[in-house]
This record gives C-alpha cells, sequence and structure tokens, in this order.
C-alpha cells in the first residue's frame, strides 16, 4: 500500500481530498440538485412535492410583489456593503499602520463579538431602537433633543445598521491583510515624487489594497442579500428581504417548490453579481496607475 | 572641495536621536556640486538616517540640513528638490515601467505630451527602451534598478539620494551596475549621495567618501585618502585589509618609535595625534605594502621594518600570491605580492624576512 503511494502521487492527493470532497458532494452538490430539481414540481397541500414538471414556480418569481422584495434586498446588501466599506477601509487602514503587537490586539478585539451570539447581538440592537421603548428614543426624549420618537425601528436603517454591525469584521480582515503587506516605502517613494496624500492613497494605497476590498465586499454583500435574522428582527415585520420570504416558504407556507425557485434566482443573481464585480474589479486592479 | 561655490548640500552639526538612542551625532559635511559623494559604514552607523534627513523622511532633532544653501527645516520630501532611489527600489508594483517613470512628472501635472516624450529619453539613458509596458515583477533585479534610477532622475532633481541602491543585486550584476551608475552620474552632472556598506563600492565609484560609525563621520577624503591615510583604527579596518601588530610606543614626533612584545624595534610614518610615549597602540600595513625576502637578503636603509618569521600560509590568487607568515611574537600577517619570478616565490615553512617601509606604516589606538 505504502509503495503504491510512493509510486502514484496523484493517488495520494486524490485520498486526502477525498474526506472534503465527500463532504461537500453529500452536504452541498446533493442538496443543491434537489433545490433545483424541486423548483420544477408542483407543491401538494401538506408540505410535499409532486411529481410533475412546471415552470410555475418561476413565473412566480417575477410577480412584481415577490420581484420588488428582491430589489429590495439588492439594494438593502448594497448599503451595507457600501457602508461597511466606508467605515471599515479607514479601521483597517488604522489597524495595519499599528506596531504589530497592537495591531495583534485589535484584530483580537474586532473578533470579540463572534464569541456572542449572533441572535443575540440582533436582539441588543433592539432594545436600542425600538421606536417607542428603545434605549435611544427614550434616553433622547427623557433629555429633552427630542419631542417624538425618531424612526430608528422597522424600516432601511435598522436593517443596515444591524447587517453593518453584524458583518463588517468580514469587510474590515481582507482589507487589513492586504493593506498589512504595503511596503511603506512605496509610500515614501510616493511622497518623494511629489504626490500629496490624497494622490498617494489614490494611486497607490487604493490600488494595491483592492484585492482586499474586492474579497471583502463579496464577503459582506451574498451574507446581506441573503439575510433573513437581521429583517426578521429590526425590520419589525414590516420590511422583509427575499431571505425572509424563502424561509417562510419552507417553515410557514410549506411551499417548498416555490422557496426552492426563490432560492435559486437568488444564488444565480449572486453568482452573476460575483462575475461582474470580479471582472470590473480586475480590470481596475490592472489599469491602476492610469489617472 | 572649492569654498567658494555652494554646496550642494550642507550637514551643518546634525543630531538624531530616536528615544534615547543617537543615530546621528553631530554630523556636518559639505558636498559639491556635481560630486559622486559615498556614506559608507557598517549597519547601524547613521549612513541611512543622514540620508533619509537629508531627503526629509527624517528630520534633525539638532543641528541643520541646507540644500544649495537654502535650510530645509521641516519641509516634506516632495518639497525638496532632491529624490531618491530607495534601497528595495520601491517601484510600483500596480504600474508598468512608464508609469513608474512618469509618476513624479505626472504630480507635478507636466503635460501629457512632455512626459512621453522624456520618460523616452530616460528609458534611454538607462537602456531600457521597450520595456515601456512591462510590470516591475516582469524584470529583472538590475532592471528594476534602473527603473527605479530612471523614476528619480526624470525629475532633474539637484542631487540624488541611493540608499544601498545595488544591495538586493549578485555581485557580478553588482560591479557592472557600479561602472553604468557612475557613467550616467557623469553624463546627468547631477550630485549622488550614496549610502553603501560595501567598501569596495564606494571606493570605485565616489569622488569622496565619509565613512561613519556609531552615528559619527569619522573621516572624508577621496578613496585614495581614506585608503592610504586612515586617520583612525576602524577606518583603517574597515576599508581594505590591514595587518594590526599590537605594539608599545616608544617615541612620537616627527619618527614614530614602537616596539612590538617581542622586543622588535619598528618605525611608523604616522601616529593618532593623542597616543604618547609609554602607551599602547597598533600597528598598520596594508598587505601589499609588505615585501618577503629570504633571511640575509632584505632591503638595506633605515626606511624599512624588518621582522622575522616562518610562511605558514601560501594561496595563488592568480594576480597575487597572498603569503601568511608567522612571528615570534605568537602574531601572524599576511603579505601580498605580485606573481613573479621563482626566486621571489616562497614555500610554506620557509624562514623568510618581513619588511616594510616606514612610510607604509601608522600607529592607532586600538580600539577599545
Amino acid at each position: 500500500m505504502n509503495e503504491l503511494l510512493q509510486r502514484k502521487p496523484s493517488l495520494r492527493a486524490w485520498l486526502l481530498l477525498a474526506p472534503s470532497f465527500l463532504w461537500l458532494l453529500v452536504f452541498f452538490i446533493i442538496p443543491l440538485g434537489i433545490i433545483v430539481v424541486y423548483s420544477f414540481l408542483e407543491r401538494d397541500l401538506y408540505g410535499g412535492v409532486v411529481w410533475r414538471w412546471t415552470l410555475e414556480n418561476y413565473r412566480r418569481v417575477l410577480d412584481p410583489l415577490y420581484f420588488k422584495t428582491f430589489l429590495y434586498s439588492l439594494w438593502i446588501a448594497f448599503l451595507t456593503s457600501f457602508f461597511s466599506l466606508l467605515f471599515g477601509y479607514p479601521l483597517a487602514y488604522y489597524i495595519a499602520t499599528r506596531p504589530e503587537k497592537t495591531r495583534n490586539a485589535l484584530v483580537l478585539a474586532l473578533m470579540i463579538p463572534f464569541w456572542t451570539n449572533f441572535l443575540v447581538r440582533t436582539y441588543a440592537w433592539l432594545t436600542l431602537l425600538r421606536t417607542n421603548t428603545g434605549l435611544i428614543n427614550v434616553w433622547l426624549q427623557a433629555w429633552g433633543l427630542i419631542d417624538e420618537p425618531l424612526p430608528l425601528f422597522g424600516n432601511t436603517f435598522a436593517i443596515t445598521l444591524g447587517l453593518v454591525y453584524g458583518w463588517m469584521p468580514d469587510m474590515i480582515l481582507p482589507i487589513y491583510a492586504a493593506l498589512e503587506q504595503l511596503d511603506r516605502s512605496l509610500l515614501e517613494a510616493a511622497e518623494d515624487l511629489y504626490a500629496s496624500g490624497w494622490q498617494v492613497f489614490r494611486r497607490v494605497i487604493w490600488p494595491l489594497s483592492l484585492p482586499g476590498v474586492v474579497a471583502g465586499t463579496m464577503l459582506v454583500f451574498i451574507p446581506s442579500l441573503g439575510a433573513f435574522v437581521t429583517p426578521a428582527i429590526l425590520g419589525g415585520g414590516k420590511r422583509l428581504m427575499i431571505g425572509n420570504v424563502i424561509t417562510n416558504q419552507f417553515l410557514g407556507a410549506h411551499d417548498w417548490p416555490f422557496g426552492s425557485a426563490l432560492s435559486v434566482l437568488m444564488m444565480a443573481v449572486m453568482l452573476l453579481a460575483t462575475l461582474i464585480y470580479f471582472r470590473t474589479s480586475g480590470e481596475e486592479a490592472r489599469r491602476g496607475g492610469l489617472g | 572641495m572649492p569654498e567658494a561655490t555652494t554646496p550642494a548640500v550642507e550637514l551643518r552639526d546634525v543630531v538624531k536621536r530616536f528615544g534615547d538612542v543617537v543615530a546621528v551625532d553631530h554630523v556636518s559635511l559639505r558636498i559639491a556640486p556635481g560630486e559622486f559623494f559615498a556614506l559608507l559604514g557598517p549597519s547601524g552607523s547613521g549612513k541611512t538616517t543622514t540620508l533619509r534627513m537629508i531627503g526629509g523622511f527624517e528630520l534633525p532633532t539638532e543641528g541643520e540640513v541646507l540644500i544649495e544653501g537654502e535650510p530645509q527645516g521641516y519641509k516634506p520630501p516632495y518639497q525638496r528638490p532632491v529624490n531618491t532611489v530607495f534601497q528595495n527600489y520601491a517601484l510600483f508594483p500596480h504600474m508598468t515601467v512608464a508609469q513608474n517613470i512618469a509618476f513624479g512628472l505626472e504630480m507635478r501635472g507636466v503635460p501629457k505630451e512632455e512626459i512621453r516624450r522624456r520618460v523616452g529619453e530616460m528609458l534611454e539613458l538607462v537602456r531600457l527602451s521597450g520595456y515601456e509596458r512591462r510590470r516591475p515583477h516582469q524584470l529583472s533585479g538590475g532592471e528594476q534598478q534602473r527603473v527605479a534610477l530612471a523614476r528619480a532622475l526624470i525629475n532633474k532633481p539637484k542631487v540624488l539620494l541611493l540608499d544601498e541602491p545595488l544591495g538586493a543585486l549578485d555581485l557580478k550584476l553588482r560591479k557592472a551596475m557600479q561602472l553604468e551608475l557612475k557613467a550616467i552620474q557623469e553624463q546627468v552632472g547631477i550630485t549622488f549621495i550614496y549610502v553603501t556598506h560595501d567598501q569596495e563600492e564606494a571606493i570605485t565609484m565616489a569622488n569622496r567618501i565619509a565613512v561613519m560609525n556609531r552615528g559619527r563621520v569619522l573621516q572624508v577624503g577621496t578613496p585614495q585618502e581614506v585608503y592610504e591615510q586612515p586617520q583612525t583604527f576602524f577606518v583603517a579596518d574597515f576599508i581594505g585589509d590591514t595587518n594590526f601588530v599590537p605594539v608599545q610606543i616608544m617615541q612620537v614626533g616627527a619618527q614614530v618609535e614602537v616596539a612590538t612584545a617581542a622586543g622588535t624595534r619598528l618605525t611608523a610614518a604616522w601616529a593618532e595625534p593623542s597616543l604618547r610615549a609609554g602607551a599602547k597602540g597598533v600597528m598598520a600595513v596594508r598587505p601589499e605594502r609588505m615585501h618577503l625576502y629570504r633571511p640575509g637578503h632584505g632591503p638595506e636603509g633605515a626606511e624599512w621594518n624588518q621582522v622575522e618569521g616562518i610562511v605558514r600560509q601560501v594561496i595563488y590568487k592568480g594576480l597575487d600570491i597572498r603569503y601568511e607568515v608567522v612571528l615570534a611574537g605568537e602574531y601572524s600577517l599576511q603579505v601580498r605580492m605580485p606573481v613573479g619570478r621563482a626566486e621571489e616565490t616562497f614555500q610554506r615553512g620557509e624562514h623568510v624576512v618581513v619588511a616594510w617601509p616606514r612610510a607604509a606604516a601608522r600607529v592607532f589606538r586600538s580600539e577599545s
């Protein structure tokens, strides 16, 4: 056996890969196949499927009611990515430029919130944001700064805030990783060659951190698009995202075929968005230096 | 250096401290326009910090940096008429060769047509025409080096600062680039200030050398001066190969007389001024200034020092032969003789006389 492995390195590689390959097959590829197949079947009344092929589920997806929810989810995912980048980039830059010890401590601090359950953290926001009993509105009113409660809850603001809070570390870490590798002498060289602070950023730091920005944006955009816990809690039941609709089809309406069709469509959109994004940002990185 | 002209760069009593560490300790220098000036020293000698203070990347704790007679004060790098070639080149990896070279002009808003023309000229100067669209990672070390040079020179700085620019290259390429850099410097006529820890490199390229150690400038002079007339033990030791013989000073003055531990009397042309009779010191002699003779055939005359010894090692090096000769006093001397006739060649184990002229010997305080 040993000898056989020595002679056939490709066999050895396959043996090493086999566990993860099997895992993916059983828990990812086969379920994905089931979802795709289900999306073309009819529902029965008790939460099962009837083996009759149909395109009805996909026709329903394009119904304005669901399609609007879809667009709204894309908008939320865009807002979440945008604000995570806006607030995350400076923080990543700050961490990356600290001395090594401080750097590691700050990265650790960034990850500490993950030790608490996401659901608990989202409920914590609920106690802060709720319209009449939320702490922020209660305090602001108590101090006489506002008369009417601010609309902090059950809207786009609340959902985006919750998602930015939840996913920003996923934006910061890849950007931090890219910036940390940035050679400081490149910044000195740019400064030596008459670049202003803004030009140093625009022409050297930003293009060289772009791989991190691309990775971070994808890591935030995709889970935000499919989010269902945050909108369920902070949306106050008033604003739904596509994730809530899908959850509802599987758990509430017992319409698995339609839920599957929505899932397939969402995955298709994510795939498309990813491809377009990588294509364009790759070009930006290549052009980089051109002003 | 003519005093009448304004120095390209002048340092007046410059000190740089990082916390408790004194990186540069009261350094004063005057560098003439068009000079190829080397800052030479081991790592930690303060040479790079000195260069960075001229470039504006560090500010002096005390003292003043002047460029063309103008005090630089707190000016940032981009307001100084100098450009830098960085140790690891610091080429922008996401830009092409042409974009890298054009960067400085672009930042200053030079018209596109002029940029294109001057980039072309620069590429020609550093012999990289046709490389415009390549990326730094597609270039060899020597090519990257030349791009870094072009990127700095295109801005027509008054002074070019080079921080160990050849440090990353292999020996053969380094030798070739030394000559090329010197040729380019002569062609463009810009003052070069060149930091290196390689004494051979400094001697090959520079018009003048400042030898630095522990933040201080120990000696400034032409390559010949620092090689032939070192003023301190450190300079004699750091530059070239030197024999050091521990001695006791017998007499100083016009003629320096010393004695070895074995009691042999020797004479030297020069002794460090602080040395007094009775003090301990070292005599320094370059291996190529020593000659071997068969016993009884040594040179005549009072200007010759002579000691007897036994050849322990003979190494043929092509251009010359290197001998190691063991003396009675338990120390040995390295002697370098040109490859010559058979009767001037010696074998291992042979008894010989080692002789060197008084003029070749200098006496220093031994480094504490």
